[in-house]
């Protein structure tokens, strides 16, 4: 194998993570609810996967490989900024929009409700589920990404579904029974 | 297979197709006789797609570009000139920076100093002269970098004898910068505005509100404004071109 080689190598891995890149974005921000920090937390990513190549053995394992890596920075996002006031600033924002004519539209909208039911899932739920729902991973892969055992991803898994269907009852228009009345009469 | 003993942990897996393919088999069967066992898993089915279209387009984040991987690519061979004199002019700029670095007197931050540094570029000049300084931590070094690198900005400006507008926006623990029984630069601040008639400094109504849901009584320094919310605030200037920079 000569260098010129090794440098297509090179080419043809960025190109993989370049395809990668929306997914890890769509589950960062399913995580965070953010999408500053979503943003960051896939340049990281990016920047460790770029860095730290030779540690992937099997090309196969490339997606997992990456997603364990955001779960890194994820936690070490959550290290550094302990003190921050991050979570602040979401509920600001959260405050901020609730009270706009656009956010009540939105709000009645199946995405807001369900983003909404998602970001209230504690993080370990919020990450098996996302994991599962959005990348398809099987459960073995997701226990592999999270560093967990699989008995936990299907634990975790069952309660956040569990959760979200309550949450989503609870979150669910409350003139659905006015509707069922009108429908009656009709 | 006894459809009331079936756990929601065995329907998440056949709804996840982790089940091998006899026991798919059978979970089919037992569906068939039992319309219970069939509604928990529409439920199921219906929650896994509802969650797949909540993030389908997740919002793309506005507040700075996405970094195109290319940027990061290993150079090709054939690129070694424009390489070598990539290193040079790296080389040239990191130089002259360290020598200006050096000379400086100023003990800020540097991540802060050189965001400034870089608003005050000729180009940002020419093109807004608005800066919004995002305060939300409470840290005193950050607030009196804060200060001196806001107070060296304006100062530049002034003698350039050029228009700039600065809003320093507290939120979180950065409030305190602007309560008047816990801020260690009220005087500063009280002069700095005096001095400056084009700094403003502006509190989140937000934050404010949360702390005196926990009992806390905010009192703020004289002439300090409000804004509903510091997101709600900053979205607004940067969707009118101003340069946000976030100590």
């Amino acid at each position: 194998m000569n260098i010129l080689s090794l440098f297509c190598g090179a080419d043809d891995f960025q190109e993989q993570l370049e395809k990668i890149r929306p997914k890890l974005y769509r589950v960062a921000y399913s995580w965070s609810h953010n999408a500053a920090l979503a943003d960051d937390l896939v340049q990281e990513t990016l920047v460790k996967a770029l860095k730290n190549t030779r540690q992937l053995r099997d090309p196969a394992l490339l997606n997992s490989w990456v997603f364990s890596i955001l779960t890194n920075c994820w936690r070490d996002h959550f290290r550094q900024h302990r003190e921050m006031e991050d979570i602040d600033e979401l509920e600001d924002y959260r405050c901020a929009t609730h009270s706009t004519p656009e956010d009540d539209h939105s709000q009645s909208q199946i995405v807001s409700r369900v983003r909404d039911a998602v970001a209230q899932l504690p993080i370990g739920q919020r990450q098996v589920l996302t994991l599962v729902d959005l990348e398809g991973f099987p459960y073995l892969e997701v226990a592999t990404i999270l560093a967990i055992p699989i008995g936990t991803v299907m634990s975790r898994l069952c309660r956040a579904r569990q959760a979200l269907k309550t949450l989503l009852m609870e979150l669910a228009p409350q003139h659905s029974a006015q509707a069922r009345q009108i429908r009656r009469v009709v | 297979m006894n459809t009331q003993n079936i756990s929601d942990e065995l329907l998440n897996s056949f709804v996840d197709s982790e089940l091998a393919l006899d026991e798919t088999g059978e979970m089919f069967s037992a569906i068939g006789r039992d319309d219970a066992l069939k509604e928990r898993v529409c439920e199921l089915r219906g929650l896994k797609e509802m969650v797949q279209h909540a993030y389908h387009q997740p919002p793309i984040n506005k507040m700075s570009p996405i970094k195109k991987l290319s940027a990061w690519r290993i150079p090709q061979i054939q690129n070694m000139p424009r390489l070598a004199t990539c290193m040079l002019m790296l080389l040239l700029g990191w130089g002259s920076g360290w020598i200006m670095f050096a000379g400086s007197q100023s003990m800020g931050d540097p991540k802060l100093a050189h965001l400034l540094e870089s608003a005050q570029s000729n180009d940002l000049i020419e093109k807004s002269g608005n800066i919004i300084v995002h305060v939300s931590n409470s840290n005193p070094v950050r607030l009196k970098t804060a200060l001196d690198e806001t107070e060296n900005l304006l100062g530049s400006y002034k003698r350039a004898n050029r228009q700039v507008n600065v809003e320093i926006i507290a939120n979180g623990s950065g409030l305190d910068l602007l309560r008047s029984d816990v801020s260690p630069y009220a005087k500063r601040i009280a002069m700095m505005k005096a001095k400056y008639p084009n700094l403003d400094f502006l509190a989140c109504r937000q934050t404010i509100n949360k702390l005196q849901k926990q009992g806390i009584i905010v009192k703020l320094l004289p002439h300090t404004g409000f804004a509903n919310s510091a997101v709600e605030e900053i979205d607004k200037r940067l969707h009118q071109g101003w340069d946000y920079v976030r100590v």
